[in-house]
């Protein structure tokens, strides 16, 4: 039928570890629970041979950890396609942190210590000491191996460089001595976070990109959630990305999420290399059902994502990430139709969680995932039918 | 003139190991308990090696500056994770629950730890609490600094204040009524952290009804103090936003221009350390004494 409307589902990266592979990593030794959980969970998954890494964790997989990692990458693929979604990645479970792990890859930092994120949160924060440049492309291996595992197609996530900027001390841009009783120039601190930001663009982020398209990397995920941390810096943040992207043969996203997103607005009318932004708004709405903008005040905002004249595709966030809370199918439906109904365009909206699923158990995750894409399948018969009505 | 750290201090390696054990389930808040002390024993160890004049317990179980007194008031309730200023760090705003705010017991030791020598105590300030609770800040000043104050014994309570040299028509009148109420018990500092205080100092920040007022000479020209300043001056000399650690001899300098203008002056850093990892925050307290030593070689200024 000629006006059956489908809308792209994803994900948005990262999903928690499980624990058989938590414990492997620290060498901390697992309990019949954990083995239960890889039984259980591959199965209800249908991961392919996952006696195999039942009977590797039974036997002890201590120097083994990259193998327990690989499956637990097959599982997070397994977990997402049996949801549904179409774009998908691993859950970043080859990673270590979104900020450590690009920054371990990188020359001209130095570690600083660990730094308070929240409450008993925290995080290792390091300080630019010297030139940028890229040791060795950090995301290859794990694109080549899930490339190898998955089935459906490939979303890579890449922390952004403003992101890694603005998570760092400056120890080499900005000035060292004589600040003392100067008072602030914003101007100057502007400057040396411009250099700074746009080295990491170049120097960093640009190469990596690089190599990812040359294994034949689809989308890339540019994920930015400093982004809105200093309200004038907000075009140094979309000249960072132009910088990162520009000329690259790719299609190219960027994540924001838990913001002010009104801040973004007009700096990102120079992003036009962004193809789609995917934004976290779940979290910020009723849980009433309903279409209109009464009914939906979490994406009040949208219409300025509408209104940007290169006409981005919105990846919109249909699911709280922060709580355990399943949202309904028909509670994901009316947000799209909502979107929809402001954007006009059904063909601009893509369906997603706010944000990484990563403080979800597997168990909320999947659950929510499922009625994402349950609820997208529910908008698309509501828009099919509208689109068959109309015309 | 004096040197000395208020303001929430890093925990150590060891402490946020702990810490995050504990929410894992893998340890015990006995064990938890056991290593704030190691922290807070060594805290107070690096204060006196560098020659601190009053000692601060860190505030090391204090999750944010609200925290506290949010789970202790009535009329109080934890929001929404906010990010603190420009950093990479989260607290969880004040709300009111439209009932005026009453403290229901003071914050009791492992809170505000007792120290071995003269103290100072650090709360927040009462505009700083009252932002975004639709409270004013002379309410939150009775119902739940008061009674805290009052229950305290220190040597200076500082009142630690982010948010009003960046507050757009911020009401200073309505906070010096807010002061008044805690007037009266231990001396108090209005500490103007990570913050340009020129448009403040311009509107009469000194005036107000406090004994010392804190300056974050990283953000604040010198220019912008009146030539001659009558309060007791903190002036915030370390920037606890930055892992570069400071040149004595240079907050030296200008402890001596500082002290042309200003009768007495305390050296602070512009903000807590818990910004910086807890190494980076103990070699700052060490150069922070190494500063007062220097100035103190320096003699009279000319």
């Amino acid at each position: 039928m000629n006006d059956a409307h489908t809308f792209l589902t994803h994900e948005i990266g990262s999903l928690a570890k499980p624990p058989w592979l938590v414990k492997t990593s620290a060498g901390r030794p697992l309990e019949d629970s954990d083995i239960d959980h890889a039984r259980s969970w591959g199965a209800k998954l249908g991961v392919g041979g996952h006696e195999e890494l039942v009977e590797l964790l039974e036997q002890g997989a201590e120097d083994r950890v990259q193998d327990v990692a690989n499956w637990s990458s097959r599982y997070t693929l397994r977990l997402q396609e049996k949801a549904g979604l179409d774009w998908i990645w691993d859950g970043e479970q080859q990673r270590t942190e979104m900020y450590a792990w690009a920054i371990a890859h990188a020359n001209g930092f130095e570690p600083r210590g660990t730094v308070r994120s929240f409450d008993n949160k925290y995080y290792s924060k390091s300080a630019v000491t010297g030139p940028i440049s890229l040791a060795a492309p950090y995301h290859n291996d794990e694109f080549e191996f899930l490339k190898s595992a998955a089935k459906a197609k490939l979303k890579v996530p890449v922390t952004g460089a403003y992101t890694l900027a603005i998570w760092s001390y400056d120890e080499f841009y900005g000035a060292s001595q004589g600040r003392l009783g100067r008072g602030e120039s914003r101007a100057a601190t502007i400057e040396a976070r411009r250099e700074f930001a746009l080295d990491l663009a170049r120097n960093l982020i640009r190469p990596n990109l690089q190599a990812l398209i040359d294994l034949g990397s689809e989308w890339i995920q540019i994920d930015e959630p400093g982004a809105s941390t200093e309200s004038d810096e907000l075009e140094l943040f979309a000249e960072s990305f132009n910088v990162s992207v520009e000329g690259l043969d790719c299609r190219f996203s960027t994540h924001l999420c838990f913001s002010n997103y009104d801040l973004f607005f007009p700096a990102i009318e120079a992003m036009t290399g962004c193809r789609q932004y995917c934004v976290g708004f779940a979290n910020y709405d009723s849980r009433e059902l309903g279409a209109t903008a009464a009914d939906r005040p979490g994406y009040e905002v949208i219409s300025k994502f509408r209104d940007l004249p290169y006409e981005p595709a919105l990846g919109l966030g249909v699911l709280d990430i922060h709580t355990d809370f399943i949202e309904s199918p028909e509670l994901v439906r009316d947000r799209i139709l909502y979107a929809v109904d402001v954007f006009g365009d059904p063909a601009r909206i893509n369906v997603c969680p706010d944000c990484g699923l990563r403080t979800r158990s597997w168990d909320v995750a999947y659950e929510k995932l499922v009625r994402m894409v349950e609820g997208t399948r529910l908008a698309e018969e509501a828009v099919s039918r509208s689109l068959a009505e109309a015309g | 003139m004096e040197a000395f750290a208020p303001g929430i201090y890093p925990r150590s390696e060891e402490l946020v190991q702990e810490t995050r054990d504990l929410d894992r389930g893998r340890t015990t808040q006995e064990a938890v308990d056991a290593q704030v002390d190691r922290d807070l024993q060594l805290l107070v160890a690096a204060q006196q090696e560098a020659g601190l004049d009053l000692l601060s317990d860190g505030m090391l179980r204090w999750q944010d500056l609200f925290r506290p007194f949010v789970e202790a008031a009535e009329g109080l309730e934890r929001g929404a994770l906010t990010r603190f200023l420009d950093t990479n760090t989260f607290y969880r705003a004040p709300h009111g629950d439209g009932t005026a705010p009453r403290l229901a017991e003071p914050l009791a030791d492992e809170y505000i730890a007792p120290l071995p020598t003269e103290r100072l105590v650090t709360l927040p300030s009462p505009f700083a609490l009252s932002l975004g609770t639709g409270i004013d800040p002379r309410t939150i000043a009775e119902g739940v600094l008061r009674p805290q104050i009052d229950a305290l014994g220190a040597e200076l309570v500082v009142l630690s204040e982010p948010f009003l040299a960046r507050a757009e028509d911020a009401d200073v009148e309505g906070l010096a009524l807010a002061l008044e109420v805690l007037h009266g018990g231990p001396p108090l500092a209005l500490w103007i952290t990570f913050s340009d205080a020129g448009g403040l100092l311009a509107r009469g920040l000194a005036e107000l009804p406090v004994d010392a007022i804190g300056v974050d000479f990283y953000s604040t020209s010198i220019d912008a103090l009146p030539e001659r300043f009558g309060k007791y001056l903190l002036a915030g000399v370390l920037d606890a936003r930055n892992s570069l650690v400071e040149d004595p001899p240079e907050i030296a300098s200008f402890a001596a221009q500082l002290e042309q203008r200003v009768e007495r002056v305390a050296l602070v850093p512009n903000g807590d350390l818990q910004y910086v990892s807890e190494p980076i925050a103990r070699e700052k307290l060490a150069r922070l004494g190494q500063a007062k030593t220097a100035r103190a070689g320096q003699g009279v200024a000319a």
